[in-house]
């Protein structure tokens, strides 16, 4: 029936408006689901992957409190001074505002640095940004878990 | 329009409200002001410190009130202030005495902390530090930072 069909119509091109004007942003789930992609990527030491997911203006705060850009955080994965042996992350919280994240957890690393292995547990925070359709790490801090083996 | 779609980017006042409100921070730490930081600190508030240990808003106030946690004096020296719509992420770092229990300690702090705007002000949501290795010499102050005390 051709009543029936114009508003078959209608009701899908008002459902793709609905979903276009409503841009979708990244949820909770996404951004957890970004930092774990993170930590999946540094294990394999996949630098083309990280490339992706860190913000050029990227601020990297180790367990020293030193921190690093991404190109600088890269560079040390691209020429072996950094090398992760093995990563078990837990997201505890996020927290979601307008066009951000804040992912805080704990993990345990352990990586080769300048040739030293050692394995530390630490808690952290990461900031997300929402850029270009999808999460980008803009800040990370962490700091040691005391007491810990 | 909702309050963050200003770009505080290009708006130094928003930017300017929040260096002086993580001075103030500092400061009604030292004072142990739980009004202050009743304004200040976020309901939301994770506050991590160097140690791993993670105080919500209401027990880190009450572990200042109390004198469990005792700031003596803080130098604070803010690196960067970085705004992304309704949030804004503060890296710095701190030359901080404290008293834990009755035990004094001088710690050389890493920190990250995220504020949010919220009903016209900022407050803070996350911190968390770390300690830099070594003495405390190896990371001075810079000679305009303010000791709050």
């Amino acid at each position: 029936m051709p009543v029936t069909r114009t508003l078959s119509i209608l009701l899908v091109a008002l459902g793709v408006a609905t979903c276009a004007w409503a841009a979708p942003r990244g949820d909770e789930a996404s951004a957890r689901a970004a930092i774990l992609e993170r930590f999946a990527a540094a294990q394999r030491n996949d630098v083309a992957a990280l490339d992706r997911m860190l913000a050029d203006d990227l601020d990297y705060c180790t367990v020293r409190g030193v921190c690093q850009t991404k190109q600088e955080y890269l560079g040390r994965l691209k020429s072996g001074a950094m090398k992760y042996q093995s990563i078990d992350p837990v997201v505890d919280r996020a927290k979601l505002f307008a066009d951000s994240a804040v992912i805080s957890g704990r993990a345990t690393v352990t990586a080769t640095r300048d040739g030293v292995t050692q394995s530390i547990r630490f808690s952290f925070v990461g900031v997300l940004a929402w850029r270009d359709d999808r999460w980008v790490l803009t800040t990370w801090s962490a700091t040691p878990l005391e007491g810990a083996s | 329009m909702p309050s963050f779609a200003k770009d505080p980017v290009s708006d130094p006042a928003r930017t300017a409200a929040l260096r002086s409100a993580e001075l103030t921070r500092f400061q009604a730490q030292v004072d142990a002001d739980a009004e202050v930081l009743g304004e200040l600190l976020d309901d939301s508030l994770e506050y991590t410190h160097s140690n791993g240990e993670l105080d919500t808003k209401k027990s880190f106030i009450e572990s200042l009130t109390t004198g469990r946690r005792d700031y003596v004096a803080t130098t604070p020296d803010i690196l960067s202030i970085r705004i992304n719509g309704d949030i804004g992420i503060i890296r710095g770092k701190a030359k901080v005495t404290v008293a834990d229990n009755g035990q004094s300690r001088d710690l050389d702090l890493g920190y990250v902390d995220v504020w949010v705007w919220k009903d016209g002000r900022w407050r803070m949501t996350t911190w968390l530090s770390a300690r830099y290795p070594g003495p405390a010499a190896q990371v001075p102050a810079p000679p305009s930072a303010p000791t709050v005390r």
